[in-house]
């Protein structure tokens, strides 16, 4: 092989590998367990959208959760499994029921996988503390799923792919604003079965 | 292959990798404010309320309006105010450098029943008063989001709140 041609591959190799492992560490690899909180199926990511973000999570935030604010205004807790542990699908059926979070104002809202809103019938993306139906116990419940759950309230998911769920808490309260992980996770539970 | 021609590729990928890493927010970043600057610049700009179609930015929430501005202070401040009726639900502005970074937010409680305006200074050039903000780069984008409740009337009320964002070189 010639010289040139043995360097022109060898650089080329190394740009794809560096390339490569960028997308491969940004899409495919969790943040460190530093950065986020769990509680049940919910991950917050505590340094979205923050200027003390590391290289690594300022890059996953621009795709995403772009022009996400701080932890001290909203805290965003993202859940893309059941309770269970089983990956969210939008053709199955979910019952997610909770306390109403500490929050000056808090809301769930359905995502495709893609990370962009279902094309949902009535406008119906999201349910917040504005609408929400709560039961005698102080709980609050919905049914997600392609097709309404007869007596809850319905967040549609229209779609074919897997389902990501968003719980939005602007102004949190000062305990959970201190200690994410606090949160009293809504349970997310399959209502029948979905192979 | 000898040992360090070796070296110099892995060196060469891991440059490749920390670079592409380190430049993928300011690539999606440039890319939003580029886009804007098409529609209106600085702005504002007062997207519909988000839905399905709604495909710019990952996450779009549909209990919010937005407005936005883009701002340059590579030829000096720039000044940004607000002034949303009192009693206005949850609204904020929330300033982001070229980087994505969220630098600064100021909500409806902070603001108080007079709104706000803030002048925004580039890097560099020191604050002299709480009104004067300075940025961490020189582009960037100011995002406002107003609360609605879904219904017309909260939608009018959200959207008359948005359209007291104004922005300009100060």
């Amino acid at each position: 092989m010639k010289p040139w041609l043995r360097w022109a591959l060898g650089l080329a190799t190394a740009v794809a590998t560096g390339l490569g492992s960028a997308w491969w560490v940004l899409k495919g690899m969790p943040l460190g367990v530093e950065h986020t909180a769990r509680s049940g199926p919910w991950v917050a990511h505590l340094l979205a959208g923050s200027p003390q973000a590391d290289l690594y999570t300022r890059a996953r935030v621009s795709l995403f959760g772009l022009l996400a604010l701080g932890r001290d205004e909203t805290l965003y807790y993202v859940a893309r499994n059941t309770t269970a542990g089983e990956p969210l699908k939008a053709r199955c059926r979910y019952r997610v029921s909770g306390m109403p979070p500490q929050a000056l104002w808090w809301s769930l809202t359905a995502y495709g996988d893609d990370l962009f809103l279902f094309d949902a019938p009535e406008r119906r993306f999201s349910i917040s503390s504005s609408n929400a139906a709560i039961t005698v116990d102080g709980q609050f419940v919905l049914a997600t799923g392609p097709q309404a759950t007869p007596g809850l309230p319905w967040l549609p998911t229209p779609g074919p792919g897997g389902l990501v769920l968003t719980l939005r808490l602007y102004h949190p309260g000062t305990s959970l604003q201190a200690q994410p992980a606090s949160l009293a996770a809504p349970r997310v539970e399959v209502l029948e079965a979905c192979p | 292959m000898n040992t360090r021609k070796l070296l110099l590729w892995i060196a060469l990928a891991v440059a490749t990798h920390l670079a592409a890493v380190w430049a993928l927010p300011r690539v999606v970043m440039g890319r939003v404010l580029h886009t804007l600057a098409a529609e209106a610049n600085p702005g504002p700009v007062f997207p519909p309320a988000a839905d399905a179609s709604a495909r710019r930015i990952v996450m779009p929430s549909p209990d919010l309006l937005y407005a936005l501005c883009r701002f340059d202070l590579s030829q000096g401040p720039f000044t940004v105010s607000a002034a949303p009726a009192a009693g206005a639900p949850y609204w904020s502005l929330a300033f982001y450098a070229d980087n994505t970074d969220n630098f600064r937010v100021i909500n409806h409680r902070q603001a108080g029943s007079g709104g706000m305006a803030l002048r925004l200074l580039p890097p560099g050039q020191q604050p002299g008063n709480s009104n004067e903000l300075q940025a961490p780069s020189l582009r960037g984008l100011v995002l406002m989001r107003v609360l609605h409740g879904g219904d017309a009337p909260s939608l009018q009320q959200a959207d008359a709140a948005r359209r007291t964002l104004a922005c300009g070189k100060a």
